[in-house]
């Protein structure tokens, strides 16, 4: 104590603002190091370490019942199911069509009602506000939602065709033909919004000139639309290519609590496939050689949009 | 702006009131049966004239597991946005500001981690946790939450940070701040309204995240979404009370998302479109 006291009344004031190691730290050339490493380490652990679990496990053959006993090592034995798996041919085929079905429209149409936000001035802050209702509830309750309207007896939508005249209650989720649709229908619902903004607000930051510009050459509303904003817009339009695609290639929840995939294999997605295989039929090794194909599949789809969109300077 | 012919201006509204609708018919429907005596839910046609009743209200907050679920999803959603932002901010102003060799490289990693499927990532974060005796702790919840909303916050902060003039915090340097009390005492107030922000998106994606809450909760750790799938699981249905149920859900969330309605866009796109 003595000591301290001692240390103090000598070197004062400088040593009490200079608090010690932490200005040798808040000015070391290595602080943006530190400052990264808590976040790398997380993220190597949470994702990275579990990812490398996953391509280790997948080389034995091995069930959930037996995770704690010594597994028969397999090779690659796996992989070589995966690609000879039919129901994953299937599983992934379903996971396409979902893709392309959602992102298309959700693109188009979102590019479409962004235009007419743009064009209205009363009232676009409440439509806005709205708007972006869909993509923040919880997806389980969107599926809930759904679930009410879509439902064969008491549901709306059926009601509504009951009224222009066809009176048979259709199966929207229990139909082999109709499961796909309605799903595509309800991710419709849910993420058009995001397109709608996204683009919208791009829409807002093209400068006035340009529309002056175009107008003074004679360009009509859809000529503006289609050489001045499109071509604006481009990279917006791959940006939300990019997130759609990589969002609807992971669909979990809604068709999970809707349908498990059901009826049959109809709706039966790379996720849903992965998610029976570990944790219903408990296949284990089988489920990380899926992933590791799955995640593989989709990092060379992601690196394909980043390449388009490598002229931006944020991404 | 545009300037536009009168008709086109009325286009614009109907189609925009067409999309409004659409988007509000199926929450009010859900709010109808929410406040509907079940008698009356299950009739051809529709009954759209009734004496609303909160019944089914009392009846889901008196259920003990309702008041269960409600608490986890509470206790999960702060924690994870709690943890994403502290480790997230410092992170997202190393790599806006400071000196960090291959930090662009690192940002792309980062980037990438955002891509990968919950249903990856669940399989092995299972079998870990089942040899760390996690499952059935909010830890296993929140650990796999912050995968993926420590990402998010990280590239949103950037660009919040990238948006700070940097003449302020080198007059701070001038005035002898350390780089760090710099961050510290000028960066981050400045980025305050982009740190609550951040914070309110992770609490919305951690409130609503379903896969993971799914496998790694036990009997006492299972979120709201896992409560609200129940119902759906059951043979019978209970229409009101699982509408009053998504209601009270869904009433956090829209304060949430509405109050961040400027950020929205920043936050989904990983703060690529400033919106």
């Amino acid at each position: 104590m003595n000591e301290l006291t001692q240390k103090l009344s000598d070197q004062g004031p400088r040593l009490m603002r200079a608090s010690f190691r932490w200005r040798d730290l808040g000015d070391s050339r290595w602080l943006g190091y530190w400052m990264v490493t808590p976040a790398v380490l997380a993220l190597a652990g949470l994702i990275l370490a579990p990812l490398l679990y996953s391509t280790v496990l997948s080389t034995y053959s091995w069930t959930l019942l037996e995770i704690r006993l010594p597994k028969p090592f397999v090779g690659l034995m796996q992989y070589s199911t995966v690609a000879h798996d039919p129901l994953f041919g299937e599983a992934l085929k379903t996971t396409g069509l979902f893709v392309v079905g959602t992102v298309s429209v959700e693109l188009v149409l979102g590019f479409l009602i962004a235009l007419a936000l743009l064009n209205i001035h009363r009232g676009r802050r409440l439509a806005n506000g709205i708007i972006l209702l869909p993509m923040i509830v919880t997806p389980v309750i969107v599926a809930l939602i759904w679930r009410y309207l879509l439902d064969p007896q008491f549901g709306l939508v059926n009601y509504a065709i009951h009224l222009l005249g066809y009176q048979q209650d259709i199966p929207w989720l229990g139909s082999n033909s109709l499961a796909l649709p309605s799903l595509i229908v309800i991710d419709i619902w849910e993420w058009t919004p995001f397109a709608i903004l996204v683009l919208h607000a791009g829409m807002l930051a093209i400068p006035d000139d340009l529309y002056e510009a175009a107008r003074v050459d004679g360009a009509g509303a859809w000529q503006i639309a289609r050489h001045v904003i499109l071509p604006y817009l481009s990279p917006l339009i791959l940006v939300v290519l990019l997130l759609r695609t990589m969002d609807t290639y992971r669909v979990f929840d809604t068709i999970f609590v809707l349908t498990r995939g059901g009826p049959g294999t109809s709706t039966q997605t790379v996720g849903i496939y992965a998610y029976e295989n570990g944790f219903v039929y408990l296949n284990m090794g089988y489920t990380m050689a899926l992933s590791v194909v799955i995640l593989i599949a989709i990092v060379v789809i992601s690196l394909f949009y980043l390449r388009l969109l490598q002229r931006r300077p944020q991404w | 702006m545009v300037t536009t012919s009168k008709r086109s201006a009325l286009l614009s509204y109907l189609v925009v009131l067409a999309f409004v609708l659409w988007v509000v018919m199926p929450i009010l429907v859900i709010l109808q049966n929410s406040l509907k005596p079940t008698l009356l839910i299950f009739t051809i046609p529709p009954t759209w004239a009734f004496w609303p009743t909160f019944d089914h209200y009392a009846h889901i907050l008196s259920e003990v597991h309702f008041q269960q679920f409600l608490l986890n999803s509470t206790i999960v959603s702060t924690t994870t946005c709690l943890l994403s932002l502290a480790i997230g901010s410092p992170a997202a102003y190393a790599l806006a500001r400071l000196r960090v060799r291959g930090r662009a490289p690192l940002a792309f990693l980062i980037l990438l981690a955002r891509m990968v499927p919950a249903f990856v990532l669940v399989v092995p974060l299972y079998t870990a946790f089942v040899f760390l005796h996690g499952i059935n702790t909010y830890w296993a919840i929140v650990a796999a939450h912050v995968s993926f909303t420590l990402p998010v916050v990280i590239w949103m902060m950037r660009s919040f940070f990238e948006d700070v003039p940097i003449e302020l915090e080198e007059a701070a340097r001038v005035d002898g701040a350390t780089q760090l009390g710099a961050f510290i005492r000028v960066a981050l107030p400045l980025v305050a309204p982009g740190l609550a922000a951040s914070g309110i998106l992770c609490l919305l994606f951690s409130w609503n995240e379903f896969l993971f809450a799914l496998i790694l909760s036990g009997r006492d750790t299972q979120t709201m979404p896992i409560g609200v799938s129940n119902f759906i699981g059951t043979v019978s249905i209970d229409w009101g009370g699982s509408s009053a149920a998504a209601i009270l859900a869904m009433i956090p969330v829209f304060i949430l998302g509405l109050s961040v309605q400027k950020f929205l866009v920043r936050g989904l796109t990983m703060g690529a479109v400033k919106g």
